[in-house]
C-alpha cells in the first residue's frame, strides 16, 4: 500500500496537488468550493479531478443537478435592441397611432413578437387599439414584470456563462418562469441547460494519501504496470492496486457524423439505388437558370426583390447560350415554338444574367436539361437554397432541397404518381398517400405528395409535375420530363426531436452531441 | 398564395340550391377544396368563418367565395355555369380616356352592377376579394387595381386622365379634409405605401365624373364621398386600371361575374380611348375575349397516360368551366371570360385530370432502366468525411449565409466576398468564402461542451474571382467579379492544451488517406500566430492553411480557450484526392458522364 501511494504520490501533476491541498483540510468538497479555493478556472479543475478519480484517491459522494439559464439568440438580440414592448412604447411616445403592420415593418419584428408584445400591453392598459386598428399609448408607464424582464435579460447578457438558476434572485425567478409560461413556447428568448454539480471525497486512498503528502515513499503495491516490470518480471509476488471502477469514467467526444448531414447522405443513397443520378450547381445563380428557364415570367411574384437574395457588384452571368435566351425569351413572350400563347409581355434579356443566390433547386435541373441529358435518364440534387425570410424557427437562412427530373419517352402523369408513391414508401416508409392539385409555374399538371405520418397525421412529403413544353422546348428536350421536389426536413426534425429549423445547423457541440441521428429514413423516431 | 377568410354560410348560400352550411362540414371541404387548389387552413371561432389558401397564383377567379362556389356548382352540374345576365338600358355608359394619362398608367376597365344589395358580410368580402386580387395577383397595385363606387350619384360619361399633382382635391377615404393629390401621395397611408409606383410622374391618374365629381386617385385611393360603398347601396360602378389591356378586362369580366353569381344585373360600360387598343378604340366591358385552344386527344392521352371517352374528357373540360366544340383530332376549347390563364393545351389537361380527380388516376411504376451515381464531389466529400471521423473529429454543418465580420474583420482578413445587396439583417448578409469562421462560431457557442473539442465541416464556400477585362457588356449587374462555388474542409482543435503538433498529424493522416504529397512553408496568414502557421501547397498548388489562431482573432470571437485550425480548398487540387475521384470546381452541373 505505501508503496502504490508512494508512486501516486511522485505522479503527482501540480494541478492534482492544489486540488489534494483543499481537501488536506476538509475530506469532502462541492465542485464550486474547489473553483473557489483552488483558484483553477473549470476546465484545469475538471482535469485535476478527472485524474484523481483515475486513481481512485477521491470519489464522487453526491451530485445535484441545477439548471442554467442563459440567452437565446432572440434573447441576445433583444439585450441589444431591448425588447419589443419596450420598442413599441417608445415609437407610441414619439407620436401618432401607429397600425400594427406599420409598427412591425418599422420595427422589424416579426408577426408573433409584435401580437405578443402588443397583448402585454393591451392587458396592462398601457397601449389600446384605437379607430381604424391603429395602436395607441393610454400610460407610459411600464409594468413591472416588462421592466423586470428587461434587467434580467441585461444581466444575463452580461454574464460571461449561463447562469445557474438558484443565482438568480426569487423575484427574477418568478419573472422568469411567468414568462415562459406564457410566451415564446416555440422560440425562447430563454435557453436551459442541466448542469450537474458533484460533492467530491477522499476514497479511503485518499485518506492515507493526503496524510502521507508530504512523504516520500516507495511500497510493494503497483499501481500502474510499467513495460521494464514486464521485461525484467518484477511484478511478480507483488499486489497490484484495485480500481473503483463503479466510478464514472471521465467523458470523451467520438468522431461523428453530423446527423443530418448523415440523414441527407442517406437519401443519397437510397436515390442512387433508385437509378438517380446526382446533379449539382453553384450557390451563386443567374436569374436565367434560377428561373427564366423555368418559364417564371419576369414579374412573377416570386421574383421580387423580397423574396430572392440579390447578391452586390457581381458581373452579369456569362454562361447562357446566347440562342438558348433567345429561345426561351422568345417563349415567355409569344410561346415561341412550345406551341404556348406565352405570358405576353415584354421579356427583359439583360435580367436573364442578373446574378442571384439560387432559390429553388429546381435551378439546378434547368442546367441539367439545358445539358444535353440522357434520355431515359433519372438526375437529383441535394442543393443549398437561399429565400428572403425572416430567419425563424421555421426558416433557417440557407437550406436544403432534394429535387430532381426524369426523363422518359413514355412518361406519363400516371407515370409521375407512380414516382411519387415509390418515394413515400422508400424515403418515407408511408403506405397511406394521396395526391392533391397542386401549383407551379413550370409544370402542369402539377401535384403535390401528401403522407401520414404516425405522429403528424398528414404531412406534405414534396410536389411534383410535368415539366411545361415551355421549359423544355426552349432547351432542345422532346421528352416529356416529370420534375420533383421532396421535403423531408419536417419528417427529419421530428425523428431528431427538434422543432426548430435553425438547430439542424446548430453552432452548439453540446447539443450536437446529444442530438439523436434519425434512423435512416424513417418516419419512426429514432432509435 | 392568397388566404381568405370567408363564411360557411356564405359559401353554401352560394351553392344553392342544395346549400345548408350544415352540410358543408370541415371533412367535406377538406374533400371539395382539392377542386380549387385549396386548402382548409382554419375552421374559427363560430364555426362560420374559414380560412382558405389558394395555390394557385394564376387563377386569381378562384381567390374568392364567389369563385370557389362557382367552381364547386361547375363541378357539380357543368351545364349549370352561371351565364353573366347583361342588360343594355339603352345608350351604353361611357368612360373617356384622356391622353395625358396614357404614358402613365394607360389603361381602364368597367361595368356596372345594379341590384346588388350591400350589406356588412358581403362588403367584408368585396373588399378582401379586391385587395386580394390588387396585391398579389396585381403585383402590390403595379399592373392592376381596382375600385368600386355608388353609382346613383355618378354623371356619365366619366373621365380617366392625369393632371398636375395640385390639380385635384379631394377627401380621401378614411380622412377628413380635402386632399391635393399630391398631398394624398405625402399624407395618406396608401399613398406612402402605393406612391412609389408614379414616382417620376409630371402628372397623375384622375377619374372623375361629367359634373366634375371626383371618383379616386388611381392606383392610390377613392374619394370618400362616392368612391366608399356603403352598406344599403344597391348600385354599384367597378372599375380596373392597370398596365395590360387583356388583363384589366379579364379582371372586370371576373368581378361582373362574382357580382352576377350574387342575383346582380350587369350594365356594361363603354370605354374609349384616344388611339386604338389591340380591342379598338371602343373597348365594351364585360368582354368575351378568350381565344380557342385545340386539345388534342392524343395529347391529352399520352400526357395522362390514360385513354378517356370523348364524353368523359368533355365532360371534365365544362366541369372545369370551358365551352368545347369538337375539332379535327380532339376538341376546340374556349375558357371562361374570367380566365386568363390558359396558354397551352397542358393547362386544359391539367383541368381534365383536376375535375376528374388525381385519385381517379393509377399510380404506375417507371419502366426505364437507369444507372444511379454520385456526382464526383460528392465521392470526394464522403471520403473526406470518413477520414475525417476516423480521425477523430466531430462534424458540423453550418450556414453558407452568414455576417460579413464572421468572415472578414473577426479574422483579420480583408477579400472580397459575396455580399447582399437586399440583406434583411447584417447577421444574414455575405456568404462564406471560407469554413474555418464557421469553426470558430461553434467554438464560441460551446464553451460548455465538455474539451477538447475536435470539430470539422466539409462543405460549400463562395469563392470571388476576378473577371478579366471587368464586364463585357452593360448589363443589369455591372460588376467585375464573379462567384464560384467550391468545396472546402476545415478543421479545428480547441482545449486548454491545443498544440499545433496534434493538428499537423492529422493533416499528415489526412494527406497520406488522400493519397496526396502536400508541403507546409512558413507563411504570414493574418488569422493565424506568426512563426506558427503555414501554408499548405500541393504540387505547385497552393491548397490552403493551417495555424494557431490568434488570440486577437479568438478575443474578437469571444472564445478563451486556445484553438488550432486549417482549411483546404478541396476543389482546388491538381489531382485526385480520393482513388478514382477527381475534384472538380462546383460551377455548372455535374455532365452527365
Amino acid at each position: 500500500m505505501s508503496e502504490s501511494i508512494g508512486q501516486i504520490i511522485s505522479g503527482l501533476h501540480p494541478l492534482e496537488r492544489k486540488v489534494l491541498a483543499v481537501f488536506a483540510q476538509q475530506p469532502a468538497a462541492w465542485d464550486h468550493e474547489l473553483l473557489q479555493r483552488t483558484g483553477l478556472d473549470e476546465s484545469r479543475l475538471a482535469m485535476a479531478l478527472g485524474w484523481l478519480q483515475s486513481k481512485g484517491v477521491i470519489g464522487v459522494e453526491e451530485e445535484r443537478g441545477s439548471r442554467l439559464v442563459s440567452l437565446t439568440e432572440l434573447g441576445r438580440n433583444y439585450a441589444r435592441v431591448e425588447i419589443p414592448e419596450r420598442r413599441i412604447m417608445k415609437e407610441l411616445t414619439a407620436g401618432r397611432p401607429i397600425l400594427i403592420q406599420e409598427l412591425r415593418e418599422r420595427l422589424g419584428l416579426e408577426q408573433l413578437e409584435v401580437s405578443t408584445a402588443v397583448g402585454n400591453l393591451k392587458q396592462h392598459g398601457i397601449a389600446r387599439v384605437g379607430q381604424g386598428g391603429a395602436l395607441e399609448l393610454v400610460s407610459g408607464e411600464l409594468p413591472p414584470q416588462v421592466v423586470g424582464l428587461t434587467e434580467l435579460i441585461s444581466r444575463l447578457n452580461q454574464a460571461a456563462a449561463p447562469v445557474a438558476d438558484e443565482i438568480i434572485d426569487v423575484e427574477d425567478r418568478h419573472i422568469l418562469y411567468d414568462y415562459i409560461d406564457k410566451h415564446w413556447k416555440t422560440r425562447g428568448i430563454f435557453k436551459f441547460y442541466e448542469k450537474v454539480t458533484k460533492r467530491h471525497k477522499l476514497t479511503a486512498l485518499g485518506v492515507d494519501l493526503v496524510a502521507r503528502l508530504p512523504e516520500e515513499a516507495s511500497g510493494d503495491v503497483i499501481g500502474q504496470l510499467t513495460p521494464e516490470m514486464l521485461k525484467d518480471g518484477t511484478w511478480k509476488g507483488k499486489a497490484f492496486r484495485k480500481y473503483h471502477i463503479e466510478l464514472n469514467p471521465p467523458r470523451i467526444a467520438m468522431g461523428s457524423a453530423h446527423p443530418y448531414r448523415q440523414f441527407l447522405h442517406d437519401v443519397q443513397i437510397k436515390l442512387i439505388s433508385m437509378g438517380f443520378e446526382e446533379m449539382q450547381g453553384p450557390l451563386v445563380e443567374s436569374e436565367f437558370w434560377n428561373m427564366d428557364a423555368l418559364y417564371m415570367p419576369q414579374f412573377h411574384p416570386a421574383r421580387d426583390i423580397h423574396d430572392v437574395y440579390f447578391p452586390k457588384d457581381l458581373a452579369p452571368a456569362d454562361d447562357i447560350d446566347p440562342a438558348l435566351l433567345e429561345r426561351v425569351a422568345v417563349t415567355h413572350e409569344r410561346g415561341g415554338a412550345s406551341g404556348s400563347a406565352g405570358w405576353r409581355y415584354t421579356f427583359d434579356r439583360a435580367r436573364a444574367r442578373q446574378p442571384i443566390l439560387r432559390s429553388q433547386g429546381t435551378a439546378v435541373s434547368a442546367r441539367t436539361l439545358a445539358g444535353k441529358p440522357r434520355v431515359p435518364g433519372k438526375y437529383f440534387s441535394i442543393a443549398r437554397c437561399f429565400r428572403y425570410d425572416q430567419v425563424d424557427a421555421t426558416h433557417a437562412p440557407d437550406f436544403f432541397q432534394i429535387e430532381g427530373v426524369v426523363l422518359d419517352r413514355a412518361t406519363t402523369f400516371r407515370a409521375l404518381l407512380g414516382l411519387l408513391k415509390l418515394f413515400a414508401a422508400e424515403l418515407a416508409k408511408a403506405d397511406e398517400i394521396k395526391f392533391l392539385p397542386a401549383y407551379f409555374p413550370f409544370t402542369e399538371p402539377s401535384v403535390e405528395l401528401h403522407a401520414r405520418h404516425p405522429r403528424l397525421g398528414w404531412i406534405e412529403l414534396g410536389g411534383a409535375g410535368l415539366f411545361r413544353p415551355e421549359v423544355t422546348m426552349p432547351m432542345g428536350v422532346e421528352v416529356p420530363v416529370i420534375a420533383w421536389g421532396l421535403g423531408l426536413d419536417r419528417m427529419a426534425m421530428v425523428a431528431m426531436g427538434l422543432h426548430d429549423i435553425r438547430d439542424l445547423f446548430s453552432t452548439d457541440l453540446e447539443f450536437l452531441r446529444t442530438l439523436r441521428p434519425p434512423s435512416a429514413l424513417s418516419s419512426e423516431p429514432g432509435t | 398564395m392568397p388566404t381568405i377568410t370567408i363564411r360557411r354560410s356564405d359559401l353554401a348560400g352560394l351553392l344553392k340550391p342544395s346549400g345548408r352550411p350544415s352540410a358543408l362540414t370541415d371533412e367535406t371541404l377538406h374533400g371539395l377544396l382539392p377542386l380549387v387548389k385549396g386548402e382548409l387552413k382554419e375552421a374559427g371561432g363560430d364555426g362560420d368563418e374559414l380560412k382558405i389558401e389558394l395555390n394557385d397564383s394564376n387563377r386569381p377567379d378562384w381567390w374568392c367565395a364567389e369563385g370557389i362556389a362557382r367552381q364547386l356548382r361547375l363541378h357539380r352540374a357543368p351545364a349549370a355555369g352561371q351565364p353573366l345576365r347583361l342588360r343594355r338600358r339603352g345608350r351604353l355608359a361611357q368612360i373617356r380616356v384622356e391622353r395625358p394619362v396614357m404614358a402613365i398608367r394607360p389603361f381602364l376597365g368597367a361595368c356596372i352592377a345594379r341590384n346588388l344589395p350591400i350589406d356588412a358580410a358581403l362588403l367584408e368580402q368585396i373588399i378582401q376579394t379586391q385587395e386580394k386580387l390588387a396585391e398579389i395577383f396585381g403585383q402590390k397595385r403595379r399592373s392592376l387595381s381596382i375600385g368600386y363606387y355608388r353609382l346613383d350619384p355618378l354623371q356619365f360619361p366619366l373621365t380617366y386622365t392625369a393632371v398636375k399633382p395640385t390639380g385635384a382635391v379631394f377627401v380621401p377615404l378614411g380622412m377628413e379634409q380635402p386632399l391635393t393629390l399630391e398631398a394624398i401621395l405625402d399624407e395618406h397611408p396608401k399613398g406612402r405605401e402605393y406612391g412609389h409606383l408614379l414616382k417620376g410622374a409630371t402628372r397623375l391618374p384622375y377619374f372623375k365624373d361629367a359634373a366634375g365629381q371626383p371618383l379616386s386617385f388611381p392606383p392610390i385611393v377613392n374619394s370618400r364621398e362616392v368612391g366608399e360603398v356603403r352598406v344599403g347601396d344597391r348600385n354599384l360602378l367597378i372599375e380596373v386600371t392597370g398596365t395590360d389591356l387583356r388583363l384589366v378586362i379579364m379582371l372586370v369580366n371576373l368581378l361582373a361575374q362574382n357580382a352576377a353569381d350574387r342575383g346582380a344585373m350587369i350594365e356594361p360600360v363603354e370605354v374609349i380611348y384616344p388611339n386604338a387598343t389591340p380591342y379598338g378604340r371602343r373597348v365594351v366591358m364585360p368582354r368575351d375575349h378568350s381565344t380557342p385552344t385545340v386539345l388534342k386527344r392524343d395529347a391529352l392521352f399520352a400526357v395522362l397516360g390514360e385513354r378517356l371517352r370523348d364524353g368523359e374528357a368533355v365532360r371534365a373540360l365544362k366541369q372545369a368551366g370551358h365551352r368545347v366544340a369538337g375539332a379535327a383530332g380532339g376538341w376546340k376549347v374556349t375558357p371562361p371570360p374570367y380566365r386568363g390563364d390558359v396558354m397551352h393545351p397542358v393547362d386544359l389537361i391539367e383541368d381534365v385530370a383536376m375535375m376528374r380527380g388525381y385519385g381517379s388516376l393509377a399510380p404506375e411504376l417507371p419502366t426505364s432502366f437507369t444507372v444511379g451515381g454520385v456526382a464526383d464531389r460528392t465521392r470526394v466529400e464522403d471520403h473526406v468525411r470518413q477520414w475525417m471521423i476516423g480521425l477523430g473529429f466531430e462534424e458540423v454543418l453550418t450556414n453558407v449565409l452568414g455576417a460579413r465580420g464572421d468572415v472578414l474583420d473577426k479574422m483579420g482578413v480583408e477579400e472580397p466576398v459575396v455580399e447582399l445587396e437586399n440583406a434583411l439583417s447584417l447577421q444574414f448578409a455575405a456568404l462564406r468564402q471560407w469554413l474555418l469562421p464557421s469553426l470558430l462560431r461553434v467554438e464560441a457557442a460551446s464553451a460548455q461542451a465538455f474539451y477538447p473539442h475536435r470539430i470539422f465541416e466539409v462543405g460549400e464556400v463562395a469563392t470571388v474571382i476576378e473577371v478579366p477585362g471587368g464586364s463585357p457588356r452593360a448589363f443589369t449587374a455591372s460588376g467585375t467579379r464573379r462567384s464560384r462555388t467550391d468545396l472546402h474542409l476545415a478543421a479545428l482543435l480547441a482545449s486548454p492544451a491545443a498544440a499545433f503538433s496534434e493538428l499537423h498529424s492529422a493533416l499528415e493522416r489526412f494527406m497520406l488517406g488522400a493519397g496526396a504529397t502536400y508541403r507546409l512553408t512558413p507563411a504570414s496568414h493574418p488569422s493565424f500566430l506568426d512563426g506558427r502557421a503555414g501554408k499548405i501547397s500541393i504540387g505547385q498548388q497552393d491548397a490552403g492553411w493551417i495555424g494557431e489562431l490568434h488570440p486577437a482573432v479568438l478575443e474578437r470571437w469571444k472564445i478563451t480557450m486556445p484553438c488550432v485550425g486549417w482549411e483546404l480548398a478541396l476543389s482546388r487540387w491538381p489531382q485526385a484526392a480520393a482513388p478514382g475521384a477527381r475534384l472538380r470546381d462546383g460551377r455548372g452541373p455535374t455532365s452527365p458522364s
